[in-house]
């Protein structure tokens, strides 16, 4: 068991949580993105 | 294959033998699979380079607002941004679950032809798999529970295109409902109710459901989360911000419009509002949608009996686009453009378009609404002769 702490965490990394990544990161924030099957969405 | 041989027998190419023509669809899907592997690596090498990303792969399950469980490790996290998106919804049919069937994942990864197809749901992906179908020589039938074909859209083009879709060949079953399904004889069938007759049976290799879609929220631990649901969707305020103040959600789990374009658009929004704390609100007034039918139906803000609705005075103009030089010159006769404006202001409510890449067109009517232009505006602006986008403009001009 570990733990990390991330400001932001987003949970799937389709079309919408994508955006949501990059631009978080690119306004600063640690950023987790939680991703169960593909990245990219269906 | 029947197409080509037609097309290329009205531009004139001659030799093209019917008979020798045949489709492989192994290599269509492979052909397929190269192009999303080549969009997925990219975004895997985007990610890769931004050192403050950390992916992590694995299902995750909140067990507080600021805890994440993925896997066998857990996170903790100051916001956090669901874009947990949506799943085909399960259909209250009985026998269908053991009868099997198709969603829009599977049905886009066969290697062969099915002979018959039955498609439960006459909304986008009914009408698009339908049609593509039905042109790789599969026996189509699709069933929508309404009169016509994608609902919500102008009652004119639901019923141009339900035409169209006819004239291929598909097997259009309209206010019917789905009362069963099963196998016998190792063959799978579904069996119909139109609204006035009795129940037939059809048999069927496969069965795609395309009625409707929920949101993706199975083990998420919303509850932990204090993240509320409205009718089985996540529920958001303007902000995309949920009932825990510190998640936000977006796109299609949200309910409303389910399309990726809204998706990328709230995900700028819920960014902007979780990180800076912007408070920005979502505007959906111009979000336009596309089906991707040949031709296409596209359409943007609200259609005549929605602006009526909302007591708008609505003035309408209209052209086909058989009345195109362009349209004749690529045999792209059919469809028409519908302007739904303001009577009194002239304002443009909303455009609805069934034609040649009408997916493409109608994005001079989302600038024209998102600067809230008028038909006049539009009707007066040059447009390139010839081009399709003259239709348009002739729609424009005959807003009264």
């Amino acid at each position: 068991m570990s733990t990390q702490h991330f400001d932001i965490a987003i949970i799937g990394a389709g079309q919408g949580g994508l955006p949501a990544a990059h631009l978080a990161a690119r306004l600063g924030a640690r950023v987790a993105l939680i991703e169960m099957h593909q990245v990219g969405g269906t | 294959m029947h197409l080509v041989r037609d097309r290329a027998h009205q531009f004139g190419v001659r030799g093209i033998d019917p008979q020798a023509l045949s489709f492989d669809l192994r290599a269509a899907v492979g052909r397929k699979d190269e192009i999303v592997g080549g969009i997925i690596s990219g975004i895997k090498s985007g990610l890769a380079k931004t050192a403050a990303i950390t992916y992590i792969n694995g299902r995750a399950a909140f067990l507080s607002p600021r805890e994440i469980r993925v896997g066998k490790q857990t996170i903790t996290a100051d916001k956090t941004i669901m874009a947990v998106g949506s799943r085909v919804a399960k259909a209250q049919i009985p026998g269908l679950e053991d009868a099997g069937y198709l969603t829009n994942n599977e049905a886009l990864k066969l290697h062969q032809v099915p002979a018959s197809m039955v498609i439960i749901g006459a909304g986008y992906v009914g009408v698009e798999f339908a049609q593509m179908y039905a042109r790789f020589g599969t026996r189509v039938t699709l069933v929508s529970r309404s009169a016509r074909v994608m609902r919500n859209e102008e009652p004119e083009l639901r019923e141009a295109l339900g035409h169209l879709l006819v004239q291929e060949g598909i097997n259009l079953l309209t206010d019917t409902a789905v009362t069963a399904a099963g196998q016998a004889d190792g063959q799978r069938y579904v069996e119909v109710k139109p609204a006035t007759g009795k129940v037939q049976r059809l048999e069927a290799e496969q069965i795609l459901l395309a009625a409707g879609r929920t949101a993706r929220i199975e083990d998420l631990g919303l509850e932990q989360a204090g993240v509320a649901l409205q009718n089985g969707f996540i529920q958001a305020n303007g902000q995309l911000q949920t009932t825990a103040p510190n998640i936000w959600s977006l796109g299609d789990a949200n309910g409303g419009q389910m399309v990726t374009h809204r998706a990328i658009y709230d995900g700028v929004t819920s960014a902007l509002n979780a990180v800076l704390d912007k408070g920005r609100t979502v505007d959906y007034r111009v979000v336009p949608r596309a089906v991707f039918t040949e031709p296409a139906l596209a359409s943007v803000g609200l259609t005549q009996a929605e602006a009526e609705a909302r007591g708008a005075s609505v003035s309408i103009g209209t052209y086909a686009f058989s009345g195109s030089g362009r349209g004749k010159a690529m045999g792209a006769t059919e469809g028409l453009v519908k302007i739904v404006a303001d009577d009194k202001t002239g304002e443009i409510l909303g455009g609805h378009i069934l034609g040649a890449h009408a997916d493409m067109l109608i994005h001079e009517l989302v600038v024209a609404m998102q600067q809230r232009a008028t038909a006049r505006d539009l009707g007066k602006t040059i447009h390139i002769h010839p081009t399709l986008n003259e239709i348009v403009q002739s729609a424009a001009k005959a807003v009264k």
